[in-house]
């Protein structure tokens, strides 16, 4: 069984002729897709066996996405990021790869094309072929097929979806489909009778529709009914199961390491504060707002000088932008300020961005005693490389402000590169600009 | 803020404490300052309107998050406390960060709002703030204030409570950045009363501007 389990999974692929039912064959077995397409071919014309046993793997077969959606699990926590199943990496891979198929549909077109004109051809020699019979049942299995292959996709796209764009061409497509088969009915049942008896039939036949119709919309709306009260219980039970999964892997444990700590007033301090965060984070997070911002950065600057010293830092943020290489920059600028205001100031440090039109400004304040700047040694790296030459280097600016009442470091980087960079300079009031 | 650079000299400030954790009471009112005297504490909705109205005290510490009454919280018992506004202030404290919690309390009345994380000595202060009738705002707020007014100040033509003043929005710059009034007034060269003066108009602006941040925020929360 040492090859069962190297297999890959039965699902039906994305590079479909009909239903992808071949294509996910040869791929679960290794064969080559023409071999097995012309195999399904040849059972087709042993007496239907090939049809009768493309139908059942078409209906009983997920496609590739079903499939990925029922595996994915929910993920333990919010915090670990939801992973794919490791399966449908070598599948997107195997299906990109083949290029061979992509015009499976013009070769349907062709093949249904020589079908045709073999028949004319079989006609003008003379062979009887039943047109009559042959016609209907062509337009029935051709308006079935576009039935049923739009409802297989509106499937794969999720039927709950009602906001999907092209809902009205997958309409339009079902109203086809249905009127290729009605009128094949017709045809086929009324033979090649008049116009009148077609039409009376057609009535008749609307009339019994409407009245079974009659009969089961109830039972359909009922049901209909229910499926969306079990989908929204569903749903509801997934978020409690997210939630309760949340406050297990961070609350909960939190909560158990303060008890074991609890004689520890710092680490207790620490824990509670980062805890704090991160269901801050969580709780108020918002949806809308995408990763990779310039706050997030500071954010996550803060948290780390936060879980690192032990020291609350306040961050407040106006406005956001992405982040780029040179905001990177300022993120470190930024992570060194505070960094030196939670060891050497007192009090919280409060740190503030502002992004505006034309730049992004940082501020990080303490209540420290202050110090002064030209005492500062050279060969202390912290202020004058990591904060003043980085902002420098990347076309921005930083100012140290220090008095008794705390000191200030402001961090401006214009938006775009080759603004003139802050040449250092010491004005007389004690407030020191580098 | 020390508690020297308090805007009133109100003798003997009389306070309800309304929060539904005893803890959480308990443990501010040993906070608090000698001149500030707790006068009453609730812990539901109904609680603290009934009480508020027997005591009658000059500022009413309001947690944003309460059980009781219809649901709303800190925002009900404002509603219920209406016709007293005129003589009782409200401090709004919270544990929430999220911005429509914090506009429809002071939207709904409240005169500041402050993170439960405030130490007592800030706290004190910012009662005899709004004890005096000022505005008390934190870092967060000024920032969010910042959020839905914008950044750039108002030109003369649009409507003046949809916009703040270049004064404005420098004090609430400087608060946003963790700056006390009296370091905000230092830094702007006016007095401490000059900041008190455009806080409130500020405050007043939030409460009254329909600008569309503020109403959706509001909305979020089923204010208006």
């Amino acid at each position: 069984m040492t090859t069962a389990a190297s297999r890959p999974p039965l699902v039906r692929g994305s590079d479909r002729v009909i239903a992808g039912v071949c294509a996910g064959l040869a791929r679960h077995l290794g064969w080559p897709v023409r071999m097995v397409r012309l195999g399904m071919a040849v059972a087709a014309l042993a007496g239907g066996a090939g049809v009768a046993f493309y139908a059942w793997l078409w209906i009983m077969v997920p496609t590739a996405d079903e499939s990925a959606k029922r595996n994915a699990r929910q993920p333990a926590s919010p915090i670990a990021p939801a992973v794919a199943p490791a399966g449908a990496e070598p599948a997107d891979s195997w299906w990109s790869s083949v290029t061979g198929m992509r015009y499976g549909k013009e070769i349907l077109l062709g093949a249904g094309l020589l079908l045709a004109a073999g028949i004319l051809i079989a006609r003008m020699l003379g062979v009887d072929v039943p047109l009559g019979t042959l016609i209907p049942v062509a337009a029935i299995l051709g308006g079935a097929a576009i039935a049923w292959m739009q409802l297989d996709e509106t499937r794969r796209a999720g039927l709950v979806d009602k906001t999907k764009a092209d809902q009205a061409g997958g309409w339009a497509r079902l109203a086809a489909g249905l009127a290729l088969v009605v009128s094949g009915v017709l045809i086929m049942v009324s033979g090649s009778g008049s116009w009148e008896q077609t039409w009376l039939a057609l009535l008749s036949s609307v009339a019994v529709l409407g009245g079974v119709a009659l009969v089961l919309l109830p039972w359909g709306l009922k049901f209909w009914r229910d499926l969306e009260t079990e989908r929204a219980g569903r749903v509801r039970a997934t978020e409690r199961a997210e939630i309760a999964a949340h406050l297990h892997d961070s609350v909960l444990q939190t909560l158990a390491l303060i008890q074991r700590r609890a004689g520890n007033e710092t680490d207790v301090v620490r824990l509670a504060r980062a805890q704090e965060r991160e269901l801050r984070g969580w709780l108020y997070r918002d949806p809308g707002k995408e990763a990779g911002q310039l706050s997030e950065g500071i954010k996550t600057a803060a948290a780390e000088v936060e879980d690192s010293l032990g020291h609350a830092v306040e961050v407040v943020t106006v406005g956001d932008c992405a982040m780029t290489e040179r905001h990177e920059a300022l993120v470190q600028a930024a992570r060194e300020a505070m960094l030196n205001a939670a060891r050497h100031g007192g009090g919280a440090v409060s740190v503030y961005l502002e992004v505006t039109d034309g730049a992004a400004e940082v501020f990080v304040k303490d209540r420290g005693p202050g110090f002064d700047l030209d005492a500062v040694p050279a060969d202390r790296l912290g202020v004058r490389e990591s904060i003043v030459g980085r902002m420098n280097r990347h076309g921005g600016t930083a100012t140290i402000n220090s008095t008794q009442d705390g000191t200030e470091v402001r961090l401006r980087l214009p938006l775009s590169a080759g603004a003139p960079a802050g040449a250092a300079a010491t004005n007389s009031n004690g407030e020191a600009r580098l | 803020m020390s508690s020297t650079e308090a805007g009133s000299p109100a003798q003997g400030i009389r306070v309800v404490i309304v929060d539904d954790h005893a803890i959480f009471r308990s443990g501010l009112k040993a906070d608090l300052d000698p001149d500030i005297v707790v006068a009453g504490e609730a812990g539901t909705v109904e609680d603290a309107v009934a009480v508020i109205a027997a005591v009658r005290p000059d500022v009413v510490l309001l947690d944003v998050h309460l059980p009781g009454g219809l649901g709303g919280g800190g925002r009900e018992v404002l509603a219920g406390s209406a016709p007293l506004l005129g003589s009782t202030r409200f401090l709004a404290l919270s544990v929430s960060d999220a911005a429509e919690d914090v506009v429809s309390v002071i939207r709904a009345g409240a005169r500041g709002y402050v993170t439960k994380t405030i130490s007592g000595a800030e706290i004190s202060d910012a009662v005899r703030r709004v004890a005096g009738g000022d505005a008390v705002f934190s870092p967060r707020l000024a920032g969010f204030v910042l959020d839905a007014f914008g950044t750039a100040p108002a030109d003369i033509a649009d409507d003046e409570l949809d916009r703040l003043s270049a004064r404005e929005l420098e004090v609430m710059r400087l608060i946003a950045r963790g700056y006390s009034y009296k370091e905000v007034a230092k830094e702007l060269f006016i007095s401490i009363k000059t900041v008190e003066t455009h806080v409130s108009a500020v405050l007043r602006k939030l409460q009254l501007s329909s600008r569309h941040e503020l109403t959706r925020w509001a909305a979020e929360r089923r204010l208006l």
